[in-house]
């Protein structure tokens, strides 16, 4: 669904790579934690798969789709099929629980009945029914995740992408997001969710892509934060996720 | 974007912009209106003009010594000029009974003038009166031709003071305009910046240029908007009060109607609404980045 061939990006020419090299297969409704060091490239593969950046060489495409060929008045079609979710919440202070949630279908031009239909769905879903009117500034770090998870996930998007999503939260209400994200993702939902939890990766077991200093060192199937110490370098074949393409120079 | 949303983002943005809001509908206020006044002195020179370029002719005066024969030849080549409609030859008798009309409130002008006094003359209508000068310049100094004179000639004055007012009126309104226009690019920095968080969303959840500009484009546009209505109110109490009130008293000259009024209302309203909006949008582009 998701494959990135042999991508570089650079933010200027002539400065490092922020990506160098990189290839990479997420299939459809898979989990995917993406872990590596500040710096390593993480925030800059989820922009370009929201089109926010465009690679400086190499191939992302979503469905078969070059998202660096689609036009720049085609990019919101793409947006609304990946949500996103950030360590800071980024929520409208002046709306609702409720109208930040609306906010997100209103501004796609979604019918008004829909959106009264589904956001109390969604918001019951995150778990915050019965505080639609809530202001954001009255909730809890957890609880504006979870408003902030109901907006990306509102308009069902394909694919949701989660910065750092726990990057602001205590352990427990942390492992509260990441059961909230892992029933997203038993809707189906692609879910990349690149953070510096290692207890919420080591719990879960799930695919895990280590990036650093842009370029892809390991690829393991059912993967920890930290790379295993048996193994030196790259993740065994044997581990490697199915359809997972290691051709960064460092890990090949 | 349905309306409804579209208003509550509208109407948020206006109530957190009120003070520039408002400088920008009383600068547009003032531009507009000051526009307004050059249209509608611009009105009142076509007013004018209709009004007296009908009755505007060219009189030749002729000098007591002129033959019969100089005065029919003279006569014959201003009948062949292409702009001349009609000659009409008046005795000295015609020209002072015209005087005495002319000059009727004034008996003590015309009871020291007898008709001796006046010379005869040949009264021209002309197809283009705006052309009179043409006829003064090519029959100036023929014999028997005293002085020619264009009627229009009198109106200079007259032009020249309305021509002025409106320059300096369309003047001063392009000197609004530039404060206008400063203000709607401020009025958009500062709006872009306060709504940074909100247009990020926007384009997140994938929201098109169309709509994340839109309560930018249409709270510029209401501004501007409203500025041409205050403008456009101030034209029409310019006409009920001072127009009509005041100068429809002091002069016989015809003054514009009130068909002036509303087209001159009618085109500031909207020039403050389309160039308040084509203002904001330009200024987006360097403020919002998509």
């Amino acid at each position: 669904m998701i494959r990135l061939d042999a991508v570089t990006m650079r933010y200027q020419a002539g400065s490092r790579p922020a990506l160098r090299d990189v290839s990479l297969r997420i299939g459809e409704g898979e989990f995917v934690f993406l872990v590596g060091p500040s710096g390593s490239g993480k925030s800059t593969l989820l922009r370009l798969l929201l089109r926010e950046e465009r690679a400086t060489s190499g191939l992302v495409t979503i469905d078969g789709v070059d998202l660096a060929a689609i036009p720049d008045r085609r990019v919101p079609l793409l947006r609304r099929t990946v949500g996103c979710v950030f360590q800071d919440f980024r929520l409208l202070p002046d709306r609702t629980v409720a109208g930040n949630v609306a906010f997100a279908l209103d501004v796609i031009g979604r019918p008004r009945h829909v959106v009264r239909s589904v956001v109390p769905e969604v918001l019951a879903l995150v778990g915050l029914a019965g505080k639609e009117k809530r202001y954001p500034d009255e909730l809890s770090g957890g609880e504006q995740q979870r408003v902030a998870i109901a907006r990306a996930f509102v308009g069902r998007p394909r694919v949701l992408l989660a910065d750092e999503p726990t990057g602001n939260l205590d352990p427990a209400t942390s492992e509260g997001i990441m059961q909230l994200l892992d029933a997203v993702n038993r809707t189906g939902t692609t879910v990349i969710m690149a953070t510096h939890n290692a207890g919420l990766v080591d719990s879960r077991r799930r695919r895990v892509v280590e990036l650093a200093d842009g370029v892809v060192v390991r690829d393991e199937r059912r993967g920890g934060y930290a790379q295993p110490q048996a193994t030196d370098g790259p993740a065994p074949a044997s581990q490697a996720a199915p359809g997972s393409v290691l051709t960064s120079r460092e890990g090949g | 974007m349905r309306l409804g949303p579209l208003l509550a983002i509208l109407f948020a943005g206006l109530r957190r912009n009120l003070a520039v809001t408002s400088a920008v509908v009383i600068t547009a206020a003032v531009c507009l209106a000051m526009l307004g006044a050059g249209l509608l002195l611009r009105a009142q020179v076509r007013t004018v003009d209709g009004y007296l370029l009908n009755q505007l002719e060219v009189v030749v005066d002729l000098t007591d010594d002129i033959t019969p024969a100089q005065r029919a030849g003279l006569m014959d080549a201003l009948r062949a000029e292409p702009n001349v409609l009609a000659v009409r030859y008046e005795s000295k008798e015609q020209v002072y009974e015209r005087f005495k009309h002319d000059f009727r409130a004034s008996p003590e002008v015309v009871a020291g003038v007898s008709p001796a006094d006046l010379p005869a003359a040949l009264r021209l209508q002309l197809a283009d009166p705006r052309r009179g000068d043409e006829i003064v310049v090519g029959y100036t100094g023929w014999d028997g031709v005293e002085a020619v004179r264009d009627q229009q000639a009198l109106l200079e004055p007259l032009y020249r003071v309305l021509n002025g007012f409106s320059v300096a009126a369309f003047s001063l309104a392009a000197v609004q305009a530039v404060a206008s226009g400063a203000l709607i690019y401020t009025m958009i920095r500062v709006s872009a910046h306060a709504r940074r968080r909100e247009t990020s969303i926007m384009r997140l959840v994938g929201a098109t240029n169309a709509t994340i500009r839109a309560p930018f484009v249409l709270e510029c546009g209401l501004a501007g908007l409203a500025g041409g209505l205050v403008a456009g109110g101030a034209l029409v109490a310019a006409k009920v009060f001072l127009v009509d009130g005041h100068f429809g008293h002091q002069t016989t000259f015809p003054l514009f109607g009130w068909d002036a009024v509303w087209l001159s209302a009618a085109t500031v309203v909207a020039i403050g609404a389309l160039a308040a909006a084509a203002m904001a949008v330009l200024a987006l582009r360097r403020h919002l980045h998509a």
